[in-house]
């Protein structure tokens, strides 16, 4: 998936999912993330039944290259390579050249410093590296020739490693366009039990309410009710699902949600699935503010 | 029980739903006592067995219903369903919830969703 998709899907069909992809070079922080998306199963199940979405098993969609399509790789890896060693030897060149018409800038060489600078590195290719031995000796030490031909200076070039495989020639995807066929083939199986029905079906209902919904683990309930966008708004609900409308709560489980909405100022939504009447029922809870 | 004043007023309810005695007794005093609710009655709803009080809150002037029950109790949405379907013009009530200290938390229930005021 590229951004412009995850950006399609919040703002076209009011899914959100998490971005649970990190930095590179900040791995240890949750304020900057990007791809993956990952989408809660009701949003998956939502997305696959209004056909916007469909699914991909990637474990048998990555074939064996040919030969010809490894070459083609390759060949085309090999001219990244090469033109961005040619981009730095330009970028490097015209660095020179501008070293050398306005003389000496912020830690710049100048001319001489440049000129002595070749004449070191070539002395020291000449000469032979040596080593000292564990009797204290210093011996000529035993490098591969390749790397000998590599201590003259070598552009680095970066390798570029795909997030996807959509790119290789080699990568047929495995598509599955409705959740059957999907079920099926044991590649996906949600909902199968009445929790999971009930948890999709009031997802569901809730989204075709116009609501953004979210994952409501960090307010102790199923789902996160917004308004609108999360970006712009705090949620307004924490919605709990019950199975079945006969599901029996505890007195004390409406004090424990009621209480941490006030606190937050959200409503705690208590909602069921009823199979028969094929609808769902919403209570709301709040606490009363006296007593 | 019986040498409380509020003995005489309940009495012909708790008679009828004995289990539920403890609560509604609990309830009603804190209501009138306690938070001075106005115009308190108590009424039974018959289908789903419950005894409720309906009286009017004295910083907002409004009326409202009072649903006493114990923490022990075992609820359901569809039991919350038959409550709001007996109260007809209603669309939300008070949960009391009293415990074996005689400790009462007053929760709002509302039909629907029905966004918190903020």
């Amino acid at each position: 998936m590229c951004f412009s998709d995850a950006a399609e899907l919040r703002s076209k069909h009011r899914i959100c999912g998490t971005l649970s992809g990190t930095l590179p070079h900040l791995t240890q922080q949750n304020f900057f993330l990007g791809l993956p998306l990952l989408l809660m199963p009701e949003e998956v199940v939502l997305l696959v039944e209004n056909e916007v979405a469909v699914l991909v098993d990637d474990t048998t969609s990555v074939g064996e290259p040919s030969s010809a399509e490894l070459a083609e790789w390759d060949e085309v890896r090999k001219q990244q390579v090469s033109k961005e060693i040619a981009l730095w030897h330009e970028r490097d060149s015209a660095r020179a050249a501008l070293e050398i018409t306005t003389g000496k800038g912020k830690g710049r060489l100048s001319e001489e410093a440049v000129q002595k600078r070749k004449e070191r590195q070539e002395r020291k290719a000449r000469e032979v590296p040596r080593e000292l031995t564990l009797d204290g000796e210093s011996v000529p030490k035993e490098i591969a020739l390749d790397a000998q031909a590599e201590t003259h200076s070598q552009p680095n070039y970066t390798v570029h490693i795909p997030s996807t495989s959509l790119s290789h020639a080699w990568y047929r995807p495995s598509i599955y366009e409705d959740l059957h066929s999907a079920s099926h083939a044991g590649l996906w199986t949600y909902p199968r039990t009445p929790e999971e029905v009930a948890s999709c079906r009031v997802f569901r209902d809730l989204w075709e309410k116009g609501h953004f919904l979210g994952s409501g683990l960090k307010f102790g309930g199923d789902f996160l009710v917004y308004p609108g966008d999360p970006l712009r708004y705090h949620s307004h609900f924490v919605a709990s699902v019950l199975t079945f409308p006969t599901s029996p709560i505890r007195p004390m489980e409406v004090v424990a949600h009621g209480r941490l909405g006030t606190a937050t100022k959200k409503a705690h939504l208590l909602c069921s699935w009823d199979g028969g009447k094929q609808e769902v029922t919403y209570f709301s809870i709040e606490w009363a503010g006296f007593g | 029980m019986d040498s409380h004043p509020s003995h005489s007023t309940l009495l012909p309810h708790i008679t009828k739903y004995p289990h539920l005695a403890g609560c509604v007794f609990q309830v009603y005093n804190d209501i009138l006592h306690a938070q001075r609710w106005e115009d308190l009655e108590t009424l039974a709803l018959p289908t789903c067995g419950r005894i409720v009080l309906k009286g009017t809150r004295p910083e907002t002037k409004t009326v409202h219903i009072i649903m006493p029950c114990n923490l022990t109790e075992s609820l359901s949405l569809n039991w919350l369903s038959s409550v709001f379907g007996e109260l007809v013009e209603t669309s939300e009530i008070y949960l009391a919830i009293v415990s074996d200290d005689s400790s009462i938390v007053y929760y709002r229930v509302s039909k629907g969703i029905v966004k918190p005021p903020s």
